[in-house]
Protein backbone atom coordinates (compact mmCIF):
# COMPACT_ATOMS: atom_id res chain seq x y z
CA UNK A 1 0.00 0.00 0.00
CA UNK A 2 1.04 3.51 -1.00
CA UNK A 3 2.36 5.96 1.96
CA UNK A 4 -0.96 7.73 0.42
CA UNK A 5 -4.06 5.21 0.98
CA UNK A 6 -6.27 6.48 -1.86
CA UNK A 7 -3.21 6.50 -4.60
CA UNK A 8 -4.16 3.03 -4.80
CA UNK A 9 -3.44 2.56 -8.75
CA UNK A 10 -2.16 -1.10 -10.02
CA UNK A 11 1.23 -0.32 -11.41
CA UNK A 12 0.80 -2.46 -14.27
CA UNK A 13 -2.61 -0.97 -15.85
CA UNK A 14 -0.56 2.33 -15.28
CA UNK A 15 2.95 1.45 -17.38
CA UNK A 16 0.54 0.61 -20.41
CA UNK A 17 -0.97 3.92 -20.54
CA UNK A 18 2.17 5.73 -19.21
CA UNK A 19 3.91 3.50 -22.01
CA UNK A 20 1.79 4.46 -24.79
CA UNK A 21 1.85 8.59 -23.49
CA UNK A 22 5.36 8.27 -23.95
CA UNK A 23 5.19 6.64 -27.32
CA UNK A 24 2.61 9.37 -28.55
CA UNK A 25 4.72 11.90 -27.15
CA UNK A 26 8.20 10.50 -28.39
CA UNK A 27 9.10 11.20 -24.84
CA UNK A 28 10.51 9.21 -21.79
CA UNK A 29 8.47 9.06 -18.94
CA UNK A 30 9.11 8.20 -15.26
CA UNK A 31 6.79 8.43 -12.19
CA UNK A 32 8.21 8.49 -8.23
CA UNK A 33 5.73 8.41 -5.44
CA UNK A 34 5.28 10.53 -2.74
CA UNK A 35 8.70 9.52 -0.89
CA UNK A 36 10.57 9.78 -3.62
CA UNK A 37 10.72 5.63 -4.59
CA UNK A 38 10.20 4.80 -8.43
CA UNK A 39 6.62 4.29 -9.13
CA UNK A 40 6.72 3.06 -12.55
CA UNK A 41 9.67 2.27 -15.13
CA UNK A 42 11.40 4.40 -18.16
CA UNK A 43 8.85 4.30 -20.27
CA UNK A 44 11.35 4.13 -23.39
CA UNK A 45 15.35 3.17 -23.18
CA UNK A 46 17.00 5.48 -23.06
CA UNK A 47 20.47 4.71 -24.41
CA UNK A 48 22.64 6.54 -21.86
CA UNK A 49 20.35 4.73 -19.12
CA UNK A 50 20.18 1.21 -20.75
CA UNK A 51 24.09 1.27 -20.68
CA UNK A 52 24.06 2.82 -16.90
CA UNK A 53 21.68 0.36 -15.62
CA UNK A 54 21.60 -2.42 -17.74
CA UNK A 55 18.07 -2.11 -18.56
CA UNK A 56 15.25 0.24 -18.07
CA UNK A 57 15.26 -0.13 -14.39
CA UNK A 58 16.82 2.29 -12.22
CA UNK A 59 19.17 0.10 -10.34
CA UNK A 60 22.48 2.87 -9.65
CA UNK A 61 22.65 3.73 -6.44
CA UNK A 62 24.13 7.53 -8.10
CA UNK A 63 20.75 7.84 -9.94
CA UNK A 64 18.26 6.68 -6.81
CA UNK A 65 20.56 9.26 -4.70
CA UNK A 66 20.24 11.97 -7.53
CA UNK A 67 15.99 11.13 -8.17
CA UNK A 68 15.27 10.76 -4.14
CA UNK A 69 17.43 14.26 -3.89
CA UNK A 70 15.43 15.88 -6.53
CA UNK A 71 11.93 15.01 -5.49
CA UNK A 72 12.50 16.21 -2.05
CA UNK A 73 13.84 19.41 -2.98
CA UNK A 74 11.41 20.17 -6.02
CA UNK A 75 8.66 22.60 -5.09
CA UNK A 76 6.37 22.77 -8.13
CA UNK A 77 8.28 21.93 -11.42
CA UNK A 78 12.23 22.01 -12.09
CA UNK A 79 14.75 21.55 -15.11
CA UNK A 80 17.21 19.44 -13.92
CA UNK A 81 20.58 17.40 -15.30
CA UNK A 82 20.88 13.67 -13.88
CA UNK A 83 24.59 12.85 -12.96
CA UNK A 84 25.15 10.96 -16.72
CA UNK A 85 24.21 14.07 -18.02
CA UNK A 86 20.87 13.68 -19.24
CA UNK A 87 18.62 16.77 -19.13
CA UNK A 88 15.44 16.11 -17.90
CA UNK A 89 11.68 18.18 -16.39
CA UNK A 90 10.48 17.32 -13.09
CA UNK A 91 6.88 18.23 -11.72
CA UNK A 92 4.99 17.49 -8.44
CA UNK A 93 1.93 15.37 -8.91
CA UNK A 94 -0.72 16.78 -6.88
CA UNK A 95 -2.64 19.74 -5.16
CA UNK A 96 -1.23 22.19 -3.45
CA UNK A 97 -2.92 20.82 -0.37
CA UNK A 98 -2.01 17.07 -1.40
CA UNK A 99 0.95 15.60 -2.81
CA UNK A 100 0.59 12.54 -4.69
CA UNK A 101 4.61 11.84 -6.48
CA UNK A 102 7.08 13.01 -9.20
CA UNK A 103 7.20 13.13 -12.67
CA UNK A 104 10.38 13.51 -14.66
CA UNK A 105 9.67 13.47 -18.40
CA UNK A 106 13.22 13.13 -20.35
CA UNK A 107 14.33 13.32 -24.04
CA UNK A 108 13.80 9.81 -25.77
CA UNK A 109 17.17 10.31 -27.16
CA UNK A 110 20.53 11.18 -24.89
CA UNK A 111 20.36 14.91 -26.16
CA UNK A 112 21.89 17.78 -24.10
CA UNK A 113 19.29 19.99 -25.33
CA UNK A 114 21.92 22.26 -26.52
CA UNK A 115 19.61 24.86 -28.70
CA UNK A 116 17.86 26.67 -27.32
CA UNK A 117 14.42 26.55 -29.87
CA UNK A 118 14.78 22.15 -29.31
CA UNK A 119 14.60 23.01 -25.50
CA UNK A 120 11.69 25.24 -25.73
CA UNK A 121 10.36 22.67 -27.47
CA UNK A 122 10.56 20.09 -25.46
CA UNK A 123 9.39 22.00 -22.23
CA UNK A 124 6.04 22.45 -24.13
CA UNK A 125 6.07 18.85 -24.70
CA UNK A 126 6.94 17.69 -21.14
CA UNK A 127 4.27 20.74 -19.19
CA UNK A 128 1.67 18.89 -22.01
CA UNK A 129 2.66 15.28 -20.47
CA UNK A 130 2.50 16.66 -16.81
CA UNK A 131 -0.88 17.70 -17.03
CA UNK A 132 -2.37 15.18 -18.88
CA UNK A 133 -0.76 13.08 -16.05
CA UNK A 134 -1.85 15.27 -13.47
CA UNK A 135 -5.39 14.93 -14.61
CA UNK A 136 -5.26 11.31 -14.60
CA UNK A 137 -3.90 10.94 -11.50
CA UNK A 138 -6.23 13.22 -9.80
CA UNK A 139 -9.73 11.60 -11.45
CA UNK A 140 -8.15 8.44 -10.60
CA UNK A 141 -7.49 9.53 -6.70
CA UNK A 142 -11.35 11.73 -6.47
CA UNK A 143 -12.21 8.04 -7.61
CA UNK A 144 -10.67 6.17 -4.99
CA UNK A 145 -11.47 8.69 -2.92
CA UNK A 146 -15.30 8.60 -3.22
CA UNK A 147 -15.37 5.16 -2.38
CA UNK A 148 -13.74 5.31 0.71
CA UNK A 149 -15.82 7.74 1.37
CA UNK A 150 -19.12 5.53 0.07
CA UNK A 151 -17.42 2.73 2.67
CA UNK A 152 -16.86 5.59 5.83
CA UNK A 153 -20.44 6.69 4.59
CA UNK A 154 -22.23 3.19 4.71
CA UNK A 155 -20.46 2.04 7.72
CA UNK A 156 -21.66 4.93 9.27
CA UNK A 157 -25.36 4.27 8.40
CA UNK A 158 -25.18 1.03 9.36
CA UNK A 159 -23.38 1.34 12.76
CA UNK A 160 -26.04 4.24 14.13
CA UNK A 161 -28.81 1.33 12.61
CA UNK A 162 -26.83 -0.85 14.95
CA UNK A 163 -25.87 1.19 17.82
CA UNK A 164 -29.74 1.99 18.16
CA UNK A 165 -30.33 -1.88 18.59
CA UNK A 166 -27.48 -2.90 20.94
CA UNK A 167 -27.48 -2.07 25.06
CA UNK A 168 -25.04 -4.51 25.69
CA UNK A 169 -21.32 -2.57 26.70
CA UNK A 170 -19.54 -5.37 25.56
CA UNK A 171 -20.80 -5.11 22.06
CA UNK A 172 -20.89 -2.02 21.57
CA UNK A 173 -17.26 -1.80 22.00
CA UNK A 174 -16.33 -4.63 19.90
CA UNK A 175 -18.14 -3.07 16.90
CA UNK A 176 -16.77 0.56 17.18
CA UNK A 177 -12.81 -1.00 17.71
CA UNK A 178 -13.74 -3.59 14.96
CA UNK A 179 -15.33 -0.86 12.65
CA UNK A 180 -12.66 1.32 12.78
CA UNK A 181 -9.58 -0.33 11.90
CA UNK A 182 -11.82 -2.18 9.18
CA UNK A 183 -12.42 1.48 7.71
CA UNK A 184 -9.09 3.21 8.32
CA UNK A 185 -6.64 0.43 8.24
CA UNK A 186 -5.82 1.89 11.96
CA UNK A 187 -2.84 -0.03 13.66
CA UNK A 188 -4.57 0.65 16.78
CA UNK A 189 -8.10 1.52 18.16
CA UNK A 190 -8.89 1.58 21.82
CA UNK A 191 -11.79 2.83 24.00
CA UNK A 192 -11.67 4.36 27.52
CA UNK A 193 -14.24 4.51 29.54
CA UNK A 194 -14.56 6.74 32.81
CA UNK A 195 -15.02 5.26 35.65
CA UNK A 196 -15.00 8.00 38.98
CA UNK A 197 -12.35 9.91 38.74
CA UNK A 198 -10.05 7.56 36.33
CA UNK A 199 -10.55 6.00 32.84
CA UNK A 200 -9.88 2.78 32.56
CA UNK A 201 -9.48 1.29 28.60
CA UNK A 202 -12.07 -1.05 28.57
CA UNK A 203 -11.39 -1.98 24.37
CA UNK A 204 -7.98 -2.17 22.70
CA UNK A 205 -7.29 -3.62 19.07
CA UNK A 206 -4.39 -3.78 16.88
CA UNK A 207 -1.25 -3.47 17.40
CA UNK A 208 -0.37 -4.10 21.35
CA UNK A 209 -4.18 -3.51 21.71
CA UNK A 210 -5.11 -6.48 24.21
CA UNK A 211 -1.97 -4.96 26.29
CA UNK A 212 -3.90 -1.53 27.30
CA UNK A 213 -7.15 -3.28 28.24
CA UNK A 214 -8.10 -2.70 31.97
CA UNK A 215 -5.66 0.08 31.96
CA UNK A 216 -6.03 3.10 34.30
CA UNK A 217 -5.58 6.61 33.31
CA UNK A 218 -6.04 9.54 36.02
CA UNK A 219 -8.59 12.17 35.00
CA UNK A 220 -5.93 14.76 36.64
CA UNK A 221 -2.77 13.07 34.90
CA UNK A 222 -1.79 16.33 32.50
CA UNK A 223 -2.09 14.52 29.42
CA UNK A 224 -5.73 13.64 30.15
CA UNK A 225 -6.61 16.81 30.99
CA UNK A 226 -5.72 18.19 28.27
CA UNK A 227 -7.18 15.82 26.13
CA UNK A 228 -10.30 16.94 27.91
CA UNK A 229 -9.63 20.50 27.68
CA UNK A 230 -11.28 21.00 24.37
CA UNK A 231 -13.88 18.86 22.27
CA UNK A 232 -12.29 18.48 19.27
CA UNK A 233 -9.30 15.69 18.95
CA UNK A 234 -6.20 15.70 20.24
CA UNK A 235 -2.93 14.58 17.57
CA UNK A 236 -0.79 13.01 19.66
CA UNK A 237 2.38 11.19 19.38
CA UNK A 238 3.49 8.01 20.29
CA UNK A 239 6.43 9.88 22.31
CA UNK A 240 3.79 12.01 23.79
CA UNK A 241 1.69 9.30 24.62
CA UNK A 242 4.06 6.81 26.54
CA UNK A 243 3.51 8.71 29.38
CA UNK A 244 -0.06 6.62 30.25
CA UNK A 245 0.52 3.47 31.57
CA UNK A 246 0.08 0.41 28.43
CA UNK A 247 2.03 2.71 26.18
CA UNK A 248 5.76 1.87 27.58
CA UNK A 249 7.48 0.40 24.94
CA UNK A 250 4.91 0.89 22.02
CA UNK A 251 6.30 2.07 18.64
CA UNK A 252 4.20 3.23 15.97
CA UNK A 253 5.16 3.57 12.16
CA UNK A 254 6.97 6.68 10.82
CA UNK A 255 4.15 9.23 9.55
CA UNK A 256 1.78 7.12 11.98
CA UNK A 257 -1.61 10.04 12.75
CA UNK A 258 -2.91 9.65 16.63
CA UNK A 259 -6.16 10.86 17.29
CA UNK A 260 -7.45 10.91 20.48
CA UNK A 261 -11.19 11.61 20.51
CA UNK A 262 -13.02 12.99 24.54
CA UNK A 263 -16.22 11.09 24.32
CA UNK A 264 -18.55 14.35 25.99
CA UNK A 265 -22.31 13.91 26.05
CA UNK A 266 -24.79 16.86 27.31
CA UNK A 267 -23.69 14.84 30.97
CA UNK A 268 -20.48 14.89 30.99
CA UNK A 269 -17.21 12.89 30.03
CA UNK A 270 -18.24 9.45 28.54
CA UNK A 271 -14.93 8.28 28.18
CA UNK A 272 -12.08 8.43 24.78
CA UNK A 273 -11.45 6.82 22.11
CA UNK A 274 -8.04 6.86 20.06
CA UNK A 275 -7.13 5.61 16.78
CA UNK A 276 -3.55 5.14 14.95
CA UNK A 277 -3.79 5.22 11.15
CA UNK A 278 -0.87 5.10 9.09
CA UNK A 279 -2.61 7.54 6.71
CA UNK A 280 -3.85 11.41 7.18
CA UNK A 281 -7.62 11.61 6.64
CA UNK A 282 -7.90 14.41 5.10
CA UNK A 283 -11.09 16.94 6.02
CA UNK A 284 -13.87 15.27 4.77
CA UNK A 285 -12.78 11.80 6.13
CA UNK A 286 -12.11 13.75 9.58
CA UNK A 287 -15.53 14.95 9.55
CA UNK A 288 -16.98 11.21 8.68
CA UNK A 289 -15.04 10.20 11.13
CA UNK A 290 -15.97 12.91 14.01
CA UNK A 291 -19.97 12.31 12.83
CA UNK A 292 -19.17 8.25 13.63
CA UNK A 293 -17.56 8.85 16.93
CA UNK A 294 -20.47 11.17 17.98
CA UNK A 295 -22.96 7.91 17.40
CA UNK A 296 -20.08 5.49 19.29
CA UNK A 297 -20.36 8.13 22.06
CA UNK A 298 -23.86 8.30 22.63
CA UNK A 299 -24.34 4.53 21.84
CA UNK A 300 -21.29 4.15 24.98
CA UNK A 301 -23.02 6.62 27.00
CA UNK A 302 -26.59 3.91 26.86
CA UNK A 303 -24.92 1.06 27.12
CA UNK A 304 -22.69 1.91 30.10
CA UNK A 305 -25.47 3.70 31.94
CA UNK A 306 -27.93 0.44 31.34
CA UNK A 307 -24.86 -1.65 32.61
CA UNK A 308 -24.75 0.35 35.59
CA UNK A 309 -28.40 0.30 36.11
CA UNK A 310 -28.36 -3.48 35.70
CA UNK A 311 -25.74 -3.88 38.15
CA UNK A 312 -27.43 -1.07 40.75
CA UNK A 313 -30.06 -3.47 39.93
CA UNK A 314 -29.03 -6.55 41.31
CA UNK A 315 -26.77 -5.46 43.99
CA UNK A 316 -27.09 -4.73 47.52
CA UNK A 317 -25.99 -1.21 47.89
CA UNK A 318 -24.77 -1.71 51.52
CA UNK A 319 -22.97 -5.09 51.00
CA UNK A 320 -22.10 -4.97 47.56
CA UNK A 321 -23.67 -8.58 47.89
CA UNK A 322 -26.34 -9.69 44.99
CA UNK A 323 -29.66 -8.85 46.25
CA UNK A 324 -33.14 -10.74 47.07
CA UNK A 325 -34.11 -10.25 43.59
CA UNK A 326 -31.72 -12.01 41.65
CA UNK A 327 -30.95 -14.67 44.53
CA UNK A 328 -33.53 -16.59 43.55
CA UNK A 329 -32.41 -16.53 39.42
CA UNK A 330 -28.76 -17.38 40.62
CA UNK A 331 -29.69 -20.12 43.15
CA UNK A 332 -31.68 -21.28 40.22
CA UNK A 333 -29.12 -21.87 37.71
CA UNK A 334 -26.80 -22.97 40.33
CA UNK A 335 -29.14 -25.85 41.18
CA UNK A 336 -29.68 -27.05 37.43
CA UNK A 337 -25.99 -26.85 37.02
CA UNK A 338 -25.08 -29.47 40.03
CA UNK A 339 -28.19 -31.23 38.67
CA UNK A 340 -26.59 -31.19 35.22
CA UNK A 341 -23.18 -31.99 35.79
CA UNK A 342 -23.82 -34.15 39.14
CA UNK A 343 -21.81 -32.25 41.41
CA UNK A 344 -22.74 -30.92 44.96
CA UNK A 345 -24.37 -27.81 45.68
CA UNK A 346 -24.86 -26.54 49.68
CA UNK A 347 -25.96 -22.95 50.80
CA UNK A 348 -25.65 -21.15 54.29
CA UNK A 349 -28.45 -19.50 55.80
CA UNK A 350 -26.75 -16.76 57.87
CA UNK A 351 -28.61 -14.64 60.75
CA UNK A 352 -27.36 -11.93 63.06
CA UNK A 353 -28.25 -12.79 66.27
CA UNK A 354 -30.59 -9.99 68.53
CA UNK A 355 -29.55 -7.63 65.41
CA UNK A 356 -32.98 -5.70 66.26
CA UNK A 357 -31.76 -4.90 69.98
CA UNK A 358 -28.32 -3.61 68.61
CA UNK A 359 -30.39 -1.17 65.85
CA UNK A 360 -32.62 -0.06 68.58
CA UNK A 361 -29.83 0.74 71.56
CA UNK A 362 -27.19 2.18 69.10
CA UNK A 363 -28.84 3.95 65.95
CA UNK A 364 -29.20 2.49 62.54
CA UNK A 365 -25.80 4.01 61.02
CA UNK A 366 -24.36 1.25 63.98
CA UNK A 367 -26.66 -1.38 62.71
CA UNK A 368 -25.14 -0.54 59.11
CA UNK A 369 -21.64 -0.71 59.82
CA UNK A 370 -22.23 -4.30 61.77
CA UNK A 371 -24.13 -5.23 58.56
CA UNK A 372 -20.82 -3.85 56.16
CA UNK A 373 -18.17 -6.11 58.44
CA UNK A 374 -20.53 -8.81 58.19
CA UNK A 375 -20.13 -9.14 54.74
CA UNK A 376 -16.84 -8.62 54.81
CA UNK A 377 -15.86 -11.27 57.10
CA UNK A 378 -18.15 -13.40 54.92
CA UNK A 379 -16.72 -12.20 51.86
CA UNK A 380 -12.93 -13.50 53.25
CA UNK A 381 -14.14 -16.56 54.47
CA UNK A 382 -15.26 -17.90 51.14
CA UNK A 383 -14.34 -19.04 47.93
CA UNK A 384 -14.51 -16.63 44.81
CA UNK A 385 -16.25 -18.91 42.97
CA UNK A 386 -19.02 -19.13 45.78
CA UNK A 387 -21.81 -16.30 45.91
CA UNK A 388 -22.99 -14.47 48.68
CA UNK A 389 -26.61 -12.39 49.30
CA UNK A 390 -27.98 -9.92 51.03
CA UNK A 391 -31.30 -12.06 52.12
CA UNK A 392 -33.22 -9.14 54.29
CA UNK A 393 -32.19 -7.17 56.86
CA UNK A 394 -29.88 -9.38 58.70
CA UNK A 395 -30.09 -12.09 56.77
CA UNK A 396 -27.43 -13.32 54.46
CA UNK A 397 -27.41 -16.48 51.82
CA UNK A 398 -24.12 -18.04 50.88
CA UNK A 399 -24.04 -20.41 47.70
CA UNK A 400 -21.27 -23.20 48.01
CA UNK A 401 -21.12 -24.53 44.42
CA UNK A 402 -19.29 -27.84 43.95
CA UNK A 403 -19.73 -28.14 48.12
CA UNK A 404 -21.18 -31.22 50.10
CA UNK A 405 -23.11 -30.15 53.34
CA UNK A 406 -20.13 -31.76 56.08
CA UNK A 407 -17.75 -28.88 54.32
CA UNK A 408 -19.91 -26.19 54.08
CA UNK A 409 -20.80 -26.78 57.67
CA UNK A 410 -17.01 -26.46 57.93
CA UNK A 411 -16.93 -22.81 56.34
CA UNK A 412 -19.95 -21.59 57.97
CA UNK A 413 -18.43 -22.67 61.30
CA UNK A 414 -15.47 -20.56 60.09
CA UNK A 415 -17.76 -17.51 59.61
CA UNK A 416 -19.39 -17.84 62.90
CA UNK A 417 -16.22 -17.87 64.60
CA UNK A 418 -14.57 -15.07 62.93
CA UNK A 419 -18.19 -12.85 63.37
CA UNK A 420 -17.98 -13.88 67.31
CA UNK A 421 -14.66 -13.04 67.59
CA UNK A 422 -14.09 -9.58 65.89
CA UNK A 423 -14.26 -6.42 67.96
CA UNK A 424 -17.51 -4.67 66.82
CA UNK A 425 -18.47 -1.49 68.16
CA UNK A 426 -20.23 -1.43 71.39
CA UNK A 427 -21.16 -4.92 71.95
CA UNK A 428 -19.99 -8.50 70.71
CA UNK A 429 -21.90 -9.55 67.74
CA UNK A 430 -22.85 -13.35 67.29
CA UNK A 431 -24.69 -15.09 64.11
CA UNK A 432 -26.77 -18.33 63.59
CA UNK A 433 -26.30 -20.53 60.84
CA UNK A 434 -28.25 -22.63 59.03
CA UNK A 435 -26.78 -25.54 56.33
CA UNK A 436 -28.00 -27.16 53.81
CA UNK A 437 -27.03 -29.82 50.74
CA UNK A 438 -29.63 -29.61 47.73
CA UNK A 439 -30.58 -32.75 46.99
CA UNK A 440 -32.04 -34.32 43.52
CA UNK A 441 -34.92 -32.29 42.62
CA UNK A 442 -34.71 -29.89 45.10
CA UNK A 443 -36.52 -26.30 44.01
CA UNK A 444 -35.14 -22.93 45.41
CA UNK A 445 -37.90 -22.46 47.75
CA UNK A 446 -37.24 -26.27 49.24
CA UNK A 447 -33.74 -25.43 49.50
CA UNK A 448 -33.98 -21.80 51.28
CA UNK A 449 -36.59 -23.66 53.28
CA UNK A 450 -34.49 -26.47 54.78
CA UNK A 451 -31.31 -23.98 54.90
CA UNK A 452 -33.94 -21.40 57.28
CA UNK A 453 -35.02 -24.55 59.02
CA UNK A 454 -31.53 -25.34 60.23
CA UNK A 455 -31.27 -21.73 60.88
CA UNK A 456 -33.63 -21.52 63.39
CA UNK A 457 -32.57 -24.48 64.93
CA UNK A 458 -29.45 -23.07 65.41
CA UNK A 459 -31.10 -20.15 67.24
CA UNK A 460 -33.01 -22.87 69.44
CA UNK A 461 -29.78 -24.15 70.89
CA UNK A 462 -29.07 -20.92 71.97
CA UNK A 463 -27.68 -18.44 69.15
CA UNK A 464 -24.30 -18.43 67.72
CA UNK A 465 -24.41 -21.85 66.25
CA UNK A 466 -24.45 -23.54 63.06
CA UNK A 467 -27.02 -26.61 62.23
CA UNK A 468 -26.57 -28.87 59.60
CA UNK A 469 -30.14 -30.02 58.18
CA UNK A 470 -30.73 -33.38 58.71
CA UNK A 471 -32.18 -34.43 55.96
CA UNK B 1 -21.27 -23.43 -17.40
CA UNK B 2 -18.08 -25.90 -18.20
CA UNK B 3 -16.91 -28.08 -15.40
CA UNK B 4 -13.68 -26.39 -14.98
CA UNK B 5 -14.89 -23.44 -14.52
CA UNK B 6 -17.47 -23.92 -11.87
CA UNK B 7 -14.65 -26.36 -10.27
CA UNK B 8 -12.32 -23.50 -10.27
CA UNK B 9 -14.75 -20.87 -8.68
CA UNK B 10 -16.38 -23.39 -6.53
CA UNK B 11 -13.05 -24.05 -4.64
CA UNK B 12 -12.35 -20.43 -4.06
CA UNK B 13 -16.00 -20.15 -2.98
CA UNK B 14 -15.85 -22.49 -0.60
CA UNK B 15 -12.41 -21.12 0.60
CA UNK B 16 -14.30 -17.78 1.24
CA UNK B 17 -17.09 -19.48 2.93
CA UNK B 18 -14.70 -20.99 5.53
CA UNK B 19 -13.24 -17.74 6.30
CA UNK B 20 -16.24 -16.12 6.52
CA UNK B 21 -17.45 -18.75 9.07
CA UNK B 22 -14.23 -18.87 11.24
CA UNK B 23 -13.95 -15.20 11.38
CA UNK B 24 -17.89 -14.30 12.08
CA UNK B 25 -17.43 -17.07 15.00
CA UNK B 26 -15.17 -14.23 16.64
CA UNK B 27 -16.44 -10.74 15.17
CA UNK B 28 -20.12 -11.30 14.46
CA UNK B 29 -21.43 -10.92 10.86
CA UNK B 30 -21.70 -6.76 11.10
CA UNK B 31 -17.92 -6.60 11.61
CA UNK B 32 -16.99 -9.74 8.95
CA UNK B 33 -19.22 -7.67 6.21
CA UNK B 34 -17.71 -4.52 6.61
CA UNK B 35 -14.44 -6.05 6.43
CA UNK B 36 -15.64 -7.78 2.86
CA UNK B 37 -16.55 -4.72 1.88
CA UNK B 38 -13.47 -3.03 2.67
CA UNK B 39 -11.76 -5.84 0.85
CA UNK B 40 -13.67 -5.95 -2.06
CA UNK B 41 -13.07 -1.97 -2.19
CA UNK B 42 -9.48 -2.66 -2.18
CA UNK B 43 -8.65 -5.13 -4.28
CA UNK B 44 -11.62 -3.59 -7.31
CA UNK B 45 -8.90 -0.78 -7.32
CA UNK B 46 -6.77 -3.30 -9.28
CA UNK B 47 -9.62 -6.20 -10.52
CA UNK B 48 -12.64 -4.73 -11.39
CA UNK B 49 -14.60 -8.44 -10.99
CA UNK B 50 -14.12 -8.94 -7.30
CA UNK B 51 -17.34 -6.83 -7.07
CA UNK B 52 -19.25 -9.69 -8.75
CA UNK B 53 -18.38 -10.93 -5.36
CA UNK B 54 -22.01 -11.13 -3.57
CA UNK B 55 -21.81 -10.77 0.25
CA UNK B 56 -24.48 -9.92 2.91
CA UNK B 57 -25.25 -11.22 6.81
CA UNK B 58 -25.78 -14.83 5.69
CA UNK B 59 -22.70 -15.05 3.70
CA UNK B 60 -20.87 -15.24 0.41
CA UNK B 61 -21.37 -16.28 -2.74
CA UNK B 62 -18.96 -16.36 -6.03
CA UNK B 63 -22.11 -17.29 -8.78
CA UNK B 64 -22.01 -13.96 -10.60
CA UNK B 65 -17.92 -14.67 -10.33
CA UNK B 66 -18.46 -17.42 -11.93
CA UNK B 67 -20.90 -16.36 -14.85
CA UNK B 68 -18.57 -13.58 -16.06
CA UNK B 69 -15.73 -16.41 -15.82
CA UNK B 70 -17.52 -18.46 -18.24
CA UNK B 71 -17.78 -15.03 -20.44
CA UNK B 72 -13.75 -14.18 -19.83
CA UNK B 73 -11.75 -17.13 -19.29
CA UNK B 74 -8.63 -15.18 -19.47
CA UNK B 75 -9.77 -13.43 -16.09
CA UNK B 76 -7.15 -13.83 -13.52
CA UNK B 77 -8.97 -15.46 -10.88
CA UNK B 78 -6.09 -16.89 -8.47
CA UNK B 79 -4.35 -13.53 -8.72
CA UNK B 80 -7.28 -11.55 -7.89
CA UNK B 81 -8.31 -14.35 -5.21
CA UNK B 82 -4.66 -14.48 -3.88
CA UNK B 83 -4.87 -10.47 -3.24
CA UNK B 84 -8.34 -10.29 -1.54
CA UNK B 85 -7.22 -13.42 1.07
CA UNK B 86 -3.82 -11.67 1.65
CA UNK B 87 -5.57 -8.21 2.73
CA UNK B 88 -8.55 -9.86 4.48
CA UNK B 89 -5.81 -11.99 6.90
CA UNK B 90 -4.00 -8.92 7.14
CA UNK B 91 -6.74 -6.78 8.41
CA UNK B 92 -8.07 -9.78 10.32
CA UNK B 93 -4.86 -9.96 11.98
CA UNK B 94 -5.12 -6.98 13.73
CA UNK B 95 -8.99 -7.32 14.27
CA UNK B 96 -8.33 -10.45 16.41
CA UNK B 97 -4.51 -10.65 16.96
CA UNK B 98 -1.85 -12.70 14.92
CA UNK B 99 -1.66 -15.66 16.87
CA UNK B 100 -5.78 -16.17 15.84
CA UNK B 101 -5.50 -14.80 12.31
CA UNK B 102 -2.79 -17.52 12.25
CA UNK B 103 -4.51 -20.43 13.51
CA UNK B 104 -7.52 -19.18 11.31
CA UNK B 105 -5.22 -19.06 7.92
CA UNK B 106 -3.26 -22.65 9.05
CA UNK B 107 -6.53 -24.10 9.49
CA UNK B 108 -7.21 -22.98 5.69
CA UNK B 109 -3.39 -23.80 4.40
CA UNK B 110 -4.31 -27.26 5.30
CA UNK B 111 -7.40 -28.11 4.27
CA UNK B 112 -7.31 -25.82 0.96
CA UNK B 113 -3.76 -25.70 -0.08
CA UNK B 114 -3.65 -29.09 -2.05
CA UNK B 115 -6.94 -28.09 -3.71
CA UNK B 116 -5.52 -24.71 -4.86
CA UNK B 117 -2.15 -26.05 -6.23
CA UNK B 118 -4.51 -28.37 -8.50
CA UNK B 119 -6.40 -25.47 -9.48
CA UNK B 120 -3.12 -23.81 -10.49
CA UNK B 121 -1.83 -26.75 -12.14
CA UNK B 122 -5.35 -26.97 -14.43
Amino acid sequence: MHTNLLLSVPVRYWQDFQDTLARATNANIYIFDANGAPFSRFSLPAELCQEVNKGRELRNEKCIDFYKLACGSLEEKDMLTCPYGLKLCAYRLGSYAQRIGYLMVAPSRHTTLGEREEEIAFITKAHNIYRTINEVFSAILEKNLLGLRRLELNSIYEISRLMTSIVELDRVLELITNSLIIIYQADLCFVGLREGDKIRVAQGKGVNGSQLIGKEWPLVHPLIERIFSKVEPSSLSIEELRVLPGFTGTEAAPGTEIMVYPLWTALGIVGLLGIAAPVSLGDNGSKNLQIYINFATVALANATLIRRLEREAETDYLTGFLNRRVLRDVLAAELQRAARYGYHLSVIFLDIDDFKAYNDTFGHLAGDVVLQKTAELIKNSIRTTDIACRYGGEEFIIILPGTKGGDAAKVAERIRKSIETYPFPHRRITASLGVAQAKKNDSVDSLLARADQACYQAKERGKNHLCLDPS
Amino acid sequence: MSEIIEKRIGRYETLLKEMWTASSKYLGTFSVNLLVERVVWEVSLEYKEIELLQYDQNGISCAKMAARLEENPDLPVEDMFMKFITRYVEILARLLGYERAEEIKKKLDEEFAGDLSASREE
